[in-house]
């Protein structure tokens, strides 16, 4: 008798399992209210993801054969939110796990991308608050920190979640020395005219040789003189940033870094981003003209004595009505913050203070994924992109809301994590222990 | 100390009734009264700083100022248990052991932190000593009257609560110095000694003075030490504990430690764990200050679980809601809402953790925390539901006396960019 169970279980097991496999490329969400960010929402809407991709948006789609259907009656459909300057999948654990910023004040050619750990717990807490995308930076706390790259929260090894690498290079105006050359704002500045000055001689010298290379590979000279310019990393890793090929991220604290960044964007012609968390307002006119996206962390900052106490949870709101391309970083405590998944409070927070919803989930969405150079793959729900989709009970500028499902490169996650693995264990235990006593 | 404190409390307790109250009816909003559930369309009449009366179809006294409230939210104002605002110093930190240390002489009324905080509805806070010490110093419980005189701030008759601090903070501090504590054996080594130290001086004292009392002659008092004046007052029940404890272990041991020495503990303090023991936590009658879903920012608080509110709840554990923050002490309500997210705790048990909970940890509960007749007139007027974390506040009032008006502070409703 047991073994027939066995068998029957083990059969079942099987068939789920094959089920289970079937359905990963196929799921239609039904019945729910659609919210694409780009453009108007669909109130009794369905979507159908196949192949990883979103294929459809529409309502009554009917179910493709063995499609796994998930009905959202009564929920929100939104594309996985986006977040910007984080540490997910470096952070690791607390103590020797973190490999954010190396030792270095220049240290350009350090990338994230060598040290993301899929095992990551913050990978999976993050993703089960709805974000489904993050941008890891390699550090913030030199002048010159490093690369950066756009992970998917899903896959198993490094290479499978990269979506993007090399998205930008991180720059920190304020990254004063103790004791040693920079030490004033004045002294970062310099420091870095020095290094991109340095860079373009660099890239200049690296391109005659190489031209001369070629011209002397033409003359197929046996004797060939142009021995390759000897490498230095340091400098390989600047010149895509002072060629205007990859953007770079300038994190500043206040006008005075502020001013120095837009400065040095316009005398270097950087394609340059503003990361702020206070004295953008003054800039906001000088911004928007040059069209400089802006990384905005300071919505939870407190404003200055003599500042209105709502300075900054009005900025967000300041930024939208002057068109200027901006997205929402939780800012909190900087790096190794690993509660990314608190992005919506600052959301809420300026949607309190003037921001329309709309504008709000723009920038927690679409508008973080155009700034990484990401907006033909996710930010969005349209047909083609990415099935990056999370479920909520509401919205995201509600605290309140929860997120049900959430779907990453068409992947349905499990809603588990190190927190909820927590909840289960430690529920148990204290509630037998409550028992025993009674 | 001891006594100039209680001397200052007991001036306060003189000039409170009389010098700033104010009559004030708010008409026409809905009340969340926390305690008697919610009521549309209701009055709240605030007499010499008491409400005089809550509910529909009252009759306000003639003479008193309207404010008309009609379509917003009235709660009680937002109680923040731990804080560290409106201070000009926070961590006395040169030694592991500062009982000496009363934080209301670092207390400054003027403070901008004072002021921003008045703008998220927040009325009452303790402010306090930092983590640094094994036992730092003494906490003060202020109503955020911004810029008045110190007295007016401090609460009269309140108990307050010496900080203790275990784990991390004082290990790092003391073992990078190459000093003990640098383990938590050392923490505890620390805490025990000095209670020890304690008892042994309340005896000489309690043995002098009963000599005295009976009138023996040719005595010699013994000599004064500020610090145990301070631990003397906590083993005579004239302060409670507010203990910093982040990890399960820390948790139960400071609760057997305080049951140990027969002292009065109120709060644990960023208590990241206290899901893992919220039996032992009830059973003690301990209630658990912290944040809702922060974690991970060091290893202590790696397992913080913002679900683990679901079992501290069942279990019967008094949930309090806190900012130890000058920044997130400006929305506390906001961080209320997300309990709703983790956990399916009623709504009006998570606006208890920010109002009537911390009002019973600082042993304020009959006095704020809820809109009830004879309890002080602290209210928080939202826009919207104050759950609803799109809402803002419009106005803090104290004791009747408006502290924050958004009509006139707020950049947003000037409708100017810089």
């Amino acid at each position: 008798m047991k073994r027939i169970i066995h068998f029957v279980l083990m059969v079942f097991i099987l068939y789920a399992g094959v089920n289970v496999f079937a359905a990963s490329n196929t799921i239609l969400i039904k019945n729910g209210t659609i919210v694409p960010v780009k453009g108007g929402s669909i109130s009794i809407g369905d979507l159908l993801i196949e192949n990883g991709k979103i294929s459809k948006i529409g309502t009554r789609i009917k179910a493709p054969k063995g499609a796994k259907i998930i009905d959202a009656s009564g929920k929100y459909v939104y594309p996985g939110l986006v977040a910007v300057m984080t540490a997910v999948g470096v952070t690791g654990y607390p103590g020797a796990g973190n490999d954010t910023d190396e030792v270095g004040t220049s240290t350009p050619h350090m990338d994230p991308y060598d040290a993301i750990n899929p095992e990551d717990e913050c990978i999976e807490v993050t993703r089960l608050g709805g974000v489904t995308t993050v941008h890891t930076v390699s550090g913030s706390r030199s002048v010159i920190n490093g690369k950066s790259v756009v992970l998917h929260l899903e896959g198993n090894l490094a290479d499978k979640m990269v979506a993007k690498r090399y998205v930008a290079q991180i720059i920190n105006m304020g990254a004063k020395e103790q004791n040693k050359y920079p030490s004033t704002q004045p002294g970062v500045v310099s420091f870095l005219r020095d290094k991109f000055n340095q860079a373009k001689e660099y890239a200049k010298k690296k391109s005659e040789k190489d031209k001369k290379g070629q011209k002397d590979k033409t003359k197929k000279d046996k004797n060939d003189t142009a021995s390759p310019a000897k490498r230095n990393l340091e400098m390989e890793a600047l010149v895509p940033v002072v060629t205007g090929k990859t953007p770079v991220i300038l994190i500043t604290q206040d006008e005075v870094s502020i001013r120095n960044a837009l400065e040095i964007i316009k005398e270097y012609k950087l394609k340059g981003i503003i990361r702020a968390s206070s004295g953008i307002l003054k800039y906001a006119d000088r911004i928007a003209k040059e069209n400089i996206p802006v990384i905005w962390a300071g919505t939870t900052g407190i404003p200055r004595r003599w500042e209105p106490f709502d300075l900054n949870y009005h900025t967000a709101a300041v930024l939208a009505e002057k068109r200027i391309l901006f997205a929402f970083d939780p800012g909190g405590w900087g790096l190794g913050n690993r509660n990314v998944r608190d992005i919506p409070t600052s959301a809420s927070i300026s949607v309190a203070h003037g921001l329309s919803e709309k504008e709000a989930l723009k920038a927690l969405t679409i508008n973080p994924a155009r700034i990484l150079g990401i907006e033909e793959e996710v930010g969005s729900l349209e047909v083609g992109k990415t099935a990056n989709v999370a479920i909520w009970t509401g919205s995201p500028v509600q605290g309140r809301s929860r997120v049900e499902t959430v779907i990453i490169k068409g992947n349905l996650i499990p809603m588990t994590s190190l927190q909820t693995r927590l909840y289960e264990k430690f529920k148990k235990i204290v509630f037998e222990r409550m028992k025993k006593k009674k | 100390m001891g006594r100039r404190f209680i001397v200052i409390l007991a001036t306060i307790a003189v000039m409170a009734p009389c010098v700033w109250t104010q009559d004030l009816a708010l008409k026409g909003g809905t009340i969340l009264t926390i305690t008697d559930g919610t009521i549309k369309n209701g009055t709240v009449v605030i007499q010499n700083g008491k409400i005089t009366a809550v509910g529909k179809d009252i009759k306000i006294p003639r003479g008193i100022k309207v404010i008309d409230v009609t379509g917003k939210y009235i709660m009680p104002g937002v109680i923040d248990s731990h804080s560290h605002i409106g201070l000009t110093d926070i961590n006395e930190a040169t030694d592991p052991v500062t009982p000496q240390i009363w934080m209301w002489e670092a207390l400054e009324p003027g403070a901008d932190s004072i002021r921003k905080t008045l703008a998220g509805g927040v009325t009452t806070v303790k402010t306090m000593h930092g983590s640094a010490n094994v036992i730092g110093g003494v906490n003060v419980t202020i109503k955020l009257r911004y810029d008045r005189m110190v007295e007016e701030l401090i609460i009269p008759g309140v108990r307050q609560q010496l900080k203790m601090a275990l784990g991390e903070n004082p290990k790092r501090l003391y073992g990078s110095k190459g000093r003990s504590p640098s383990t938590r054996m050392g923490n505890a080594y620390v805490a025990r000694k000095a209670f020890i130290e304690a008892k042994e001086y309340k005896a000489k004292w309690d043995k002098y003075n009963k000599d005295k009392a009976s009138g023996k002659k040719d005595l010699t008092p013994p000599k004064k030490d500020l610090r145990m004046e301070t631990l003397k007052m906590v083993l005579e029940k004239k302060l409670s504990i507010d203990c910093h404890a982040y990890r399960a272990d820390e948790i139960v041991w400071i609760i057997n430690f305080c049951k140990e020495f027969d002292i009065d503990l109120m709060q644990l303090s960023h208590c990241i764990d206290g899901y893992k023991v919220a039996d032992i936590m009830a059973e003690a009658g301990i209630f658990y200050g912290g944040w809702v879903d922060w974690w991970g920012f060091k290893e202590e608080a790696y397992d913080g679980c913002p679900y683990g509110m679901q079992i501290m709840h069942d279990a019967g554990v008094k949930i309090v809601i806190n900012s130890d923050s000058p920044v997130e002490g400006r929305y506390l309500f906001r961080m209320a809402a997300k309990v709703l997210k983790y956990t399916d705790i009623p709504e009006n048990e998570a606006l208890k953790m920010i109002t009537l909970n911390p009002a019973q940890s600082l042993e304020l509960g009959d006095r704020i925390g809820s809109l009830e007749k004879g309890k002080d007139g602290d209210i928080a007027v939202f826009d919207k539901h104050p759950l609803d974390t799109t809402t803002k506040c419009l106005m803090t009032i104290i004791e009747g006396e408006i502290f924050f008006d958004y009509t006139k502070e707020s950049i947003t409703a000037k409708g100017g960019s810089r």
